[in-house]
């Protein structure tokens, strides 16, 4: 019941903070000095009736307090307004949001299963060699610049012909059956993956290492040493449980990090990704797509801080008693 | 004595001090860049574009020994093949002269000089990493734009710092509502994926800007993406602090609110703040880069790192000219080089630190 | 050994290497005999459909070779691929690009003379008073859907979409003469005639707009304009797509690409009476830029991609002994010039537009030519277009059959510029500063779209050659859309690069550019307040050629129009143009019947291109 209450009352604590990004993006987007309409009206084919028309539709026309109450009312109600190009903003999102929950996902899997055992190696041969040089080669990955090692992949994926170039799917992927689709798709995952997994292990294998160094140090596993269990016992039945735990509040920054990460490389590799779509959105001014794959990015993250939390409560009732 | 601690710490640590020795030589070199480099930035001889690294002999056709001397490159283009090829123009040598009079520049804007590091005769050009498409010296350039990349990030770590510190400070201290209302502003801003948060940031700057405004814009909005997350930690620790007896005493002896954040409750968090400044300077490089190699950065004709990348981004350029991939390779080096040093003050001021 | 003799190892070994790199010895190379390599010509004679009835169906018959059927062309469009697939909706170019694919018009252009030829229409005619169009329609031919394609068809099309002002209104916007609109008339289920209401010479290219089945398109056209915005847009079926062209819609994903699929009711046949098209499948990838199609192309996951630049140096190269062949389209149909702000009015608040001492000399003649001849052409071809390329000094592009030939090319000659410089009074000091005569630095903005690169070139070569006349230039590249802002709003500008499309056709679509109440007329926009407040002689006499040019039926009495405007533009520099790159184009081997046109591209007669053994 309690457990209850506090998930209810953390789900609405998101509301206010939901709001408080929505103005934040609102403002700062509607300080840009440039024209959404510009393209159209350098298209010689285009009438100033046709821009009129246009300006009227976004409600470019109105101020910007009005704008912003047009914006939020529809945005509650599920509208997403339509983009400089007349496609509804909702459609373009739910095409591109799960490809990014798809990479994304895959690679805080990925560095999860990776990243927290070299942490826990770190930690436990901490001050070693072993330690120092597993931290240099973290660092080398997060060292290279993510677009730069996207570009140099494909070509490297050029040079071999072992990876497609960019994309998620083949061109023949409608006529694939089941098997042969999932196939497909890890087969164009393989190099965004990789480029992200190199960049993001680093950290989570540092913040493992510091959980762990933080709790071996700590009197109960000194208490279980002291009563003479094998030191394997001791680390992997007293202090991991105790180092994971606070590491899963930070799914959902990690995730933040990622969504970040993953637009250039998105962008890089072609993947059909909500980092491309914002970046074609900004480049080109589309406030209501801008707006909207900002929003959806926020909310991604404060989901996921969400769930972040609610899992901790059910994992570690200290905290339950704490709140 | 920390500072001295904390030194010998990194030159006993093998790969803190290459870093540092490293490191040390690329800010050297920046540092003269204007010294080092035998062009200006902003030259260029359009008859030189992409011409590959100029090549130095110090052997004569005759197989003796001579001063180092180096040949113009001559273009033409091929009608048969549609191509264009580079050739020696082996009329005439032009010898390297060291600490030679060549393009006139202002010692980090200051002081003028015509001396440089090397150079050559007047008809003679010299590009050691090869041109761009504007034939301007990606040797020099790389000099010039290092000074861009590698300051931006500090900068807008001592934009960030005093902020994000205040900020907590006050958040942590003052407590219930003001803290209440302050960090949920800061996590409002944390919530937004920060790449998102920089590309729009650096979209909306005012065309028409001159680079130094635009530098210092850029500047600006790293340290506006930075400074919640740091913030919100400052205020978990000052939260710690806060309670301690010797700021009860400071509180009773009737000290400011201010003088005391400012005095007593900040100074505690240094150890955090210098392992945290280390560790984020090479996200701030990175961001910086990126946002130039997406074209919203610092831009053409002034130099940085990232926007020279985006020359390499072209298939063609890397396969036929790999000197423009220099750019990269450094923004690697030194990256690296921060990361390790900041691993390494980690460990020595704070092994259990909870900074990434 | 101890660590200090491994230390002075190291070092030793060190300086060694140093000094060994130092000693490069200078070896003349001898230089190897020129390779000849063939050139593809382009100059194959296309042989043009012929119109034959069979069965009381008049179908459209290939000359070319017959061809196997099956297989599939993936081709590739740049950008972030369609936003629509109502043709009448689209207002970019890849849109338009995919919608033609799906839906034929009446007519369509020769691609080798660009003369008007029927299509959707078996045949077509214009009165002697070159008002009337008569169409006469194939019997027989059929929607995706089976149902047949009529009279009815075009006139729903034409009266109840384009003339109602549903979606793009572009081409009814340029279609009205005088205020009105032409008018279409059913004579019969298969004969129309459209009329419009003086003769209007660029009207015929208007009838290759796609033609709608009425069957579909009825119900969304009576649900009001709003509601026709949104019609067949990407996310519709592909299923519910009723669509004419040689192939139909089957998948379009987001982001990645767009599918086609063979139409089976297309009313083109081969020579032994097969339905075309051979291909089974018509694939467009949707990349993102230049740089990932070209690592498409190199990895095989593309048949045929458009190079420029150095990019073919590497495929001329690799061509002797790889699976493709490059062709040579001749240069673009766009165009890219520097252009001057000539503005002289005030805005709402009476502040000039632009500063009153550089309206002096911007709108002085000798200075716009004397940047002209300071332009140095040649190298940017060189540089930027890797040599191929060709300058430009004409406002229509090289490949417009409206191309006025009297126009000479010339080679930067910066003491003409000098000499023009100082025939208006401006003056260099000591250290080659240039002043006017009134004794004004002359120092002013050049302004160009961030993040083409292409651009960003021009601009630092530009701002070179004009600093050797000792001027003083800002360049400023910005984001497109604020550009863009200032060109057609702010008009606070002084110098620009910049680009537009053209058509190699039709002259009459730059209107909008060289009337001097354009929309676009860039170097001396007016607002619409404005009218022709301002209106300088050749401006006024720009106007006439291009009114009577649009009036005018005969190609001859046109191009004397046209030629006129070109040399108004040559002489008086609002643009000064700089180069046209040209455009080359690989594609696989095994594609055959492939008959390159400049004007139409590699892909026109997609249909008859099949895959060889």
């Amino acid at each position: 019941m309690e457990t209850l209450k506090y998930i209810i009352k953390r789900i609405l604590q998101t509301i206010p903070l939901l709001i408080m990004v929505s103005l934040i993006s609102f403002f700062i987007i509607r300080l840009s000095p440039v024209d959404p309409l510009a393209e159209l009206k350098l298209n010689p084919s285009i009438s100033p009736v046709t821009v009129e028309k246009e300006r009227q539709r976004l409600g470019l026309d109105k101020p910007i307090i009005v704008q912003y109450g047009k914006w939020a009312y529809s945005f509650v109600r599920g509208d997403l307004g339509v983009t400089s190009t007349g496609e509804k903003v909702s459609q373009k999102l739910k095409e591109r949001i799960p490809n990014t929950l798809l990479l994304t996902s895959i690679v805080i899997l990925l560095t999860w299963l990776v990243g927290v055992p070299l942490g826990i190696i770190a930690a436990v041969h901490w001050k070693t060699p072993f330690d120092r040089i597993l931290t240099v080669l973290t660092s080398i990955g997060m060292a290279i610049p993510s677009f730069f090692f996207a570009v140099l992949l494909l070509l490297f994926a050029v040079k071999t012909g072992w990876f497609p170039i960019g994309g998620l799917t083949s061109p023949n992927f409608a006529d694939m059956n089941f098997f042969h689709k999932f196939l497909d798709i890890a087969y164009h995952l393989v190099l965004p993956v990789f480029v992200l997994f190199t960049i993001s292990l680093a950290g989570l294998q540092r913040q493992m290492r510091a959980n762990m160094l933080d709790v071996l140090d700590s009197d109960y596993v000194k208490f279980a040493r002291a009563k003479g269990l094998p030191e394997f016992m001791v680390i992997y039945k007293h202090a991991l449980r105790n180092a994971i735990n606070p590491m899963i509040t930070l799914l959902g920054f990690e995730f933040a990090g990622l969504l970040s990460g993953a637009a250039l490389t998105e962008y890089v590799f072609q993947y059909p990704g909500l980092g491309r779509l914002i970046l074609e959105a900004v480049l080109k001014s589309d406030i209501n797509l801008v707006m909207a794959s900002l929003m959806m990015g926020a909310v991604m993250l404060v989901l996921g801080n969400l769930i972040a939390d609610i899992l901790l409560i059910i994992t570690d009732p200290r905290i339950r008693v704490k709140s | 004595m920390m500072i001295k601690e904390v030194l010998t710490q990194l030159w006993k640590d093998k790969f803190a001090r290459a870093s540092l020795i490293v490191l040390g030589i690329i800010y050297l070199a920046l540092f003269l860049a204007d010294f080092i480099a035998p062009y200006t930035k902003d030259f260029s001889d359009r008859t030189m574009a992409y011409v590959p690294p100029s090549k130095v002999f110090t052997i004569d056709e005759n197989g003796k020994l001579s001063r180092p001397y180096t040949y113009n490159y001559i273009r033409e283009f091929d009608e048969d093949n549609l191509s264009i090829t580079y050739k020696f123009d082996r009329s005439k040598k032009h010898y390297i002269r060291f600490f030679a009079k060549g393009q006139p520049y202002k010692f980090l804007g200051l002081i003028p000089s015509r001396i440089h590091l090397f150079t050559t005769d007047k008809d003679g050009r010299i590009f050691l990493l090869g041109t761009d498409i504007n034939g301007r010296d990606v040797f020099s350039r790389l000099l010039f734009g290092g000074r861009i990349s590698m300051t931006i990030g500090f900068l807008a770590l001592f934009v960030l710092f005093p902020i994000g510190l205040l900020y907590g400070g006050i958040s942590g201290y003052f407590g219930g509502k003001v803290d209440m209302v302050m960090m949920r502003f800061a996590e409002a801003v944390m919530s937004i994926p920060s790449f998102y948060l920089l590309i729009i940031l650096a979209s909306i700057l005012p065309s028409g800007m001159t680079s130094t405004q635009r530098f210092l814009l850029i500047v600006i909005i790293l340290a506006l993406i930075g400074w919640a997350g740091f913030a919100r930690v400052v205020r978990g620790m000052v939260l710690s602090i806060k309670n301690q007896e010797y700021v009860q005493a400071a509180q009773s002896i009737g000290a400011s609110r201010l003088r005391i954040i400012v005095k007593h409750i900040l100074p505690q968090t240094t150890s955090f703040v210098i392992v945290a400044m280390t560790l984020s300077i090479p996200s701030y490089i990175l961001s910086e880069s990126g946002l130039s190699f997406l074209g919203l950065g610092i831009q053409q004709p002034d130099a940085s790192w990232g926007n020279m990348l985006k020359e390499a981004q072209e298939f063609t350029n890397i396969l036929y000219r790999p000197w423009l991939l220099t750019p990269g390779f450094l923004i690697f080096v030194s990256v690296l080089a921060f990361n390790l040093i900041g691993d390494t003050i980690r460990d020595v001021l704070d092994p259990k630190s909870k900074v990434r | 050994m101890t660590r200090r003799g491994f230390r002075v190892l190291w070092i030793i070994l060190i300086v060694a290497i140093l000094c060994k790199g130092c000693l490069v010895k200078d070896e003349p190379q001898t230089s190897q005999p020129k390779k000849a390599t063939t050139n593809n010509s382009i100059n194959m004679a296309y042989p043009t459909p012929k119109n034959i009835t069979l069965d009381g169906v008049d179908y459209l018959q290939s000359q070319a070779p017959i061809g196997n059927f099956g297989g599939a062309l993936i081709a590739s469009t740049i950008g972030e691929g369609p936003k629509t697939f109502n043709p009448f909706n689209c207002k970019d170019n890849i849109s338009a690009q995919l919608t033609g694919v799906m839906y034929d018009g009446l007519l369509t252009s020769d691609p080798i003379t660009g003369q008007p030829i029927p299509k959707l229409a078996k045949s077509f005619s214009i009165s002697n008073n070159g008002k009337d169009y008569l169409i006469k329609l194939r019997k027989g031919i059929k929607w995706t859907d089976g149902k047949p394609i009529t009279a009815d068809d075009v006139v729903f099309t034409w009266n109840d979409i384009i003339f109602a002002g549903l979606g793009d209104t572009s081409t009814r916007d340029s279609i009205v003469i005088d205020g009105q609109l032409p008018t279409v008339r059913k004579i019969d289920n298969y004969t129309v005639v459209f009329s419009t209401p003086k003769p209007f010479a660029p009207f015929i290219r208007m009838l290759s707009t796609p033609i709608a089945p009425k069957h579909i398109f009825m119900p969304a056209t009576k649900k009001g304009a709003e509601y026709f915005d949104s019609f067949l847009s990407t996310n519709t079926p592909p299923k519910d797509f009723v669509t004419s062209g040689a192939f139909k819609l089957k998948e379009y994903v987001p982001a990645q690409r767009v599918v086609f699929e063979r139409n089976p009711n297309y009313y083109e046949i081969n020579k032994k009476d097969q339905k075309l098209p051979y291909l089974d499948k018509l694939i467009y990838l949707i990349v993102g830029d230049l740089n990932n199609e070209v690592l498409k192309f190199e990895a095989k996951e593309l048949d045929v991609i458009t190079l420029q630049g150095s990019k073919v140096e590497r495929y001329k190269s690799l061509e002797p002994h790889s699976d493709f062949k490059l062709y040579n389209l001749g240069p673009t149909t766009g165009t890219m010039y520097l252009s001057m702000n000539l503005n002289n009015r005030k805005n709402d608040k009476g502040q000039f537009y632009v500063d009153p001492i550089k309206q002096k000399w911007f709108q002085d003649l000798n200075f716009r030519k004397a940047v002209d001849y300071a332009i140095d052409r040649k190298s940017m071809v060189f540089n930027i277009a890797n040599g191929i390329g060709a300058p430009l000094f004409t406002a229509e592009s090289l490949n417009s059959i409206y191309l006025n030939k009297k126009l000479k090319p010339y080679d930067k000659d910066i003491n003409k510029s000098k000499e023009l410089l100082k025939k208006s009074g401006f003056y260099t000091d000591k250290k080659g500063r240039l002043f006017d005569k009134y004794g004004h630095r002359v120092e002013f903005n050049l302004y160009t779209n961030a993040g083409n690169t292409e651009r960003e070139a021009i601009g630092v070569m530009v701002k070179q050659d004009l600093e050797d006349l000792g001027m003083k230039v800002n360049f400023k590249p910005i984001e497109f859309n604020s550009l863009v802002n200032k060109l057609v709003s702010t008009f606070d500008w002084d110098m620009v690069i910049m680009g537009l499309t053209g058509s190699p056709l039709e002259p009459n679509g730059g209107k909008n550019v060289w009337l001097s109440d354009g929309r676009l007329h860039m170097f001396n926009q007016r607002t619409p307040q404005d009218g022709k407040q301002g209106i300088l002689p050749w401006e006024k006499e720009l106007d006439e050629m291009f009114t009577k040019g649009a009036l005018a039926t005969k190609f001859e009495d046109r191009k004397k129009y046209y030629d006129r405007y070109q040399e108004i533009a040559y002489n008086e520099k609002p643009f000064i143009y700089i180069y046209s790159p040209v455009i080359i184009v690989a594609i696989r081997n095994k594609f055959k019947n492939i008959y390159p046109s400049s004007l139409s591209g590699l892909t026109h007669n997609i249909e008859e291109i099949y895959i060889g053994d």
